[in-house]
């Protein structure tokens, strides 16, 4: 029975979605944006419930001195601060944007920041070329690299203006991106829809039950 | 003599003044043809309303449209639309009454000329949206293909599944991670619950923490969603049941980060670089902490599974981690692992999918070189 109920809850509610999509009927509609609003109510109580897990894997951390645990209380600073100022004055109050546009913000953008680097460093690994497909790889990168900037089409009309065609960088470029680099993804995004389409079958049919713990 | 000349430029100028006044007093034609339909394929919120556009040279500047309800007073409902227009969708009606229509013409004389009345119309909700056939035939289809292989796949009748290299390694990274006594990072993503990437994830999570519970490996999963998270431990604690190893069961494994992005991504890199996992899997719907998420597990020397159908990320996954699943490949995931022959049949089921659509690939290809542009038409309308 414990697992039948949500079997049933799933097998229902995702036949019903599923025509809803296919039904503009107000009622139809009015099924659809109810169910969206029930799974919206989850959010507050998932943020509760986040914070008290997040609390107690620190406090254990600090309890047990697990290694670099000290950082633990850092999290209990930022936690107890943005909350005490936002439940008492608001989000909108000047002190808790202040915060989040000089604290959060910056700290945001160096992590993103980071994947120049990271993309420097995955780009040398990847681009070796020890293969024919990673030479062809390492080619049409370079195409992509120059034609992405200004001076590509500078260098190509200098270096190679003895071809008949200008800008021919930027002109690769397009042509590798719109064409052979388009048409994979593409394929990609093909399989991605039925692989999405079939997992819902499963999941609607009760057939894939590993997110309710499997089992029959 | 004279009185004759008189009178003929007295009826000249006559002539002329009449000829002026009537085309500087001419009334543009009314708009004609006008009809009120029910806006098809809506939930009946809606009419439209259609003319004929009126002649360049008529001084029409633009026209607005007049609707009265249960036959009371007309009243203006748009403001004044382009004189190019000649459609316009209605879409303050009130529900349950009949509305006739009237479009008003307006002149650059500031003039203005009301069309016919149309007929009282009532607007009413469809209950099936027909332009959206062509779709559901194909859902239809697409879902008897895979069904009709789910339960033909209950014979018994063994289906080949090619090989996936990042599948058949999940063992190796699990035995890796066992023989140097570290742990095992999983994570989902940053997907919420209701994405179908993170369910997948979440299955093949399912698969592996039954071999960690064999081998007592400590599988670790930071989650950056907390119903995720709750899903999450549910799922490992069955799984931990069922492999008859309740005891190597630890909840505080499997626990909350933050939803922010790039702080989850500078909290699992934390655990990374900490801990020194021998085996990192990514799988599920990632963004830009992609790269920053596998070039750190490619630092610490892990053994990285990374699976997505972002295909902006799966460059980065390909050049960072050890194995990665395509697309596809992570819907695959729970049935290749399992080998449920049920699951396996929907495998099949996918893959007359894709020869159907690569069918329609190629005639299309063949169609359209031959100048035969139906199909190109009938796929558009899906739209």
């Amino acid at each position: 029975m414990k697992r039948q109920v949500p079997l049933v809850l799933c097998f229902l509610f995702g036949v019903v979605m599923c025509f809803t999509q296919f039904s503009p009927h107000q009622y139809s509609q009015a099924v659809y944006n109810e169910v969206i609003n029930w799974a919206l109510i989850m959010a507050p109580f998932a943020l509760i419930f986040g914070t008290i897990t997040l609390i107690q894997t620190h406090v254990t951390r600090i309890r047990r001195r697990i290694e670099h645990w000290q950082y633990s209380f850092v999290v209990f600073a930022g936690l107890l601060t943005m909350a005490f100022i936002g439940i008492l004055f608001g989000p909108q109050d000047p002190a808790f944007e202040w915060l989040f546009n000089n604290v959060q913000v910056p700290l945001d953008a160096t992590m993103f920041s980071l994947l120049a680097f990271l993309i420097a460093s995955a780009a040398f690994r990847a681009f070796r070329a020890r293969t024919f497909e990673a030479t062809l790889l390492l080619i049409a990168a370079m195409i992509v690299l120059i034609g992405n900037v200004p001076v590509g089409d500078l260098i190509w009309n200098t270096v190679l203006s003895w071809l008949p065609w200008d800008n021919g960088a930027s002109e690769t470029r397009q042509w590798i991106l719109g064409n052979p680099n388009l048409s994979a993804r593409r394929g990609i995004i093909l399989g991605v829809s039925l692989g999405v389409i079939s997992q819902a079958i499963r999941l609607i049919l009760g057939i894939e039950r590993s997110y309710i713990g499997g089992g029959d | 003599m004279i009185h004759n000349k008189t009178i003929l430029w007295v009826l000249t100028c006559l002539v002329l003044f009449l000829c002026g006044t009537f085309a500087f007093s001419q009334e543009p034609a009314a708009p004609s043809n006008v009809t009120a339909k029910d806006t098809p394929n809506d939930d009946g919120s809606s009419i439209t309303i259609t003319w004929d556009a009126a002649p360049e040279d008529s001084g029409v500047v633009g026209y607005k449209i007049l609707r009265n309800s249960d036959a009371g007073e007309f009243e203006e409902v748009s403001k004044q639309l382009d004189a190019n227009e000649t459609k316009y969708e209605d879409k303050t009606i009130i529900k349950g009454k009949t509305h006739a229509y009237i479009v008003r013409a307006i002149t650059d004389a500031d003039a203005s000329v009301d069309s016919q009345q149309t007929d009282a119309v009532q607007a009413k909700g469809q209950w099936f949206h027909t332009g959206k056939t062509p779709l559901f035939i194909a859902m239809l289809l697409f879902s008897a293909a895979i069904v009709w292989n789910i339960y033909n796949a209950r014979s018994g009748k063994e289906i080949f599944v090619r090989r996936i290299p990042g599948l058949e390694a999940v063992d190796e990274a699990i035995g890796r991670a066992t023989e140097m006594g570290r742990s095992i990072l999983y994570s989902t993503g940053l997907g919420g619950v209701s994405g179908v990437a993170t369910v997948a994830s979440m299955t093949i999570l399912a698969q592996v923490a039954r071999r960690t519970a064999n081998y007592e490996t400590p599988l670790r999963v930071p989650s950056n969603d907390p119903i995720v998270m709750n899903v999450v431990r549910e799922m490992v604690k069955n799984a931990y049941l069922e492999e008859g190893r309740p005891d190597a069961y630890n909840e505080e494994n499997i626990f909350f980060l933050t939803e922010d992005q790039f702080a989850y991504a500078a909290g699992v890199d934390g655990i990374m670089v900490r801990e020194k996992p021998a085996a990192v899997f990514l799988q599920g719907s990632f963004a830009a902490e992609s790269l920053i998420l596998a070039e750190t597990g490619n630092s610490i020397g892990a053994i990285q599974i990374a699976g997505t159908d972002s295909e902006h990320q799966l460059p980065f996954f390909i050049a960072a981690c050890d194995y990665t699943l395509i697309g596809e490949e992570l819907y695959a995931a729970s049935a290749y692992l399992s080998k449920e022959p049920m699951l396996l049949g929907s495998l099949r089921g996918q893959d007359w999918g894709k020869v159907i659509l690569f069918a329609a690939i190629i005639l299309g290809v063949f169609l359209e070189l031959s100048g035969i542009t139906w199909i190109t038409e009938f796929l558009q309308r899906v739209n």
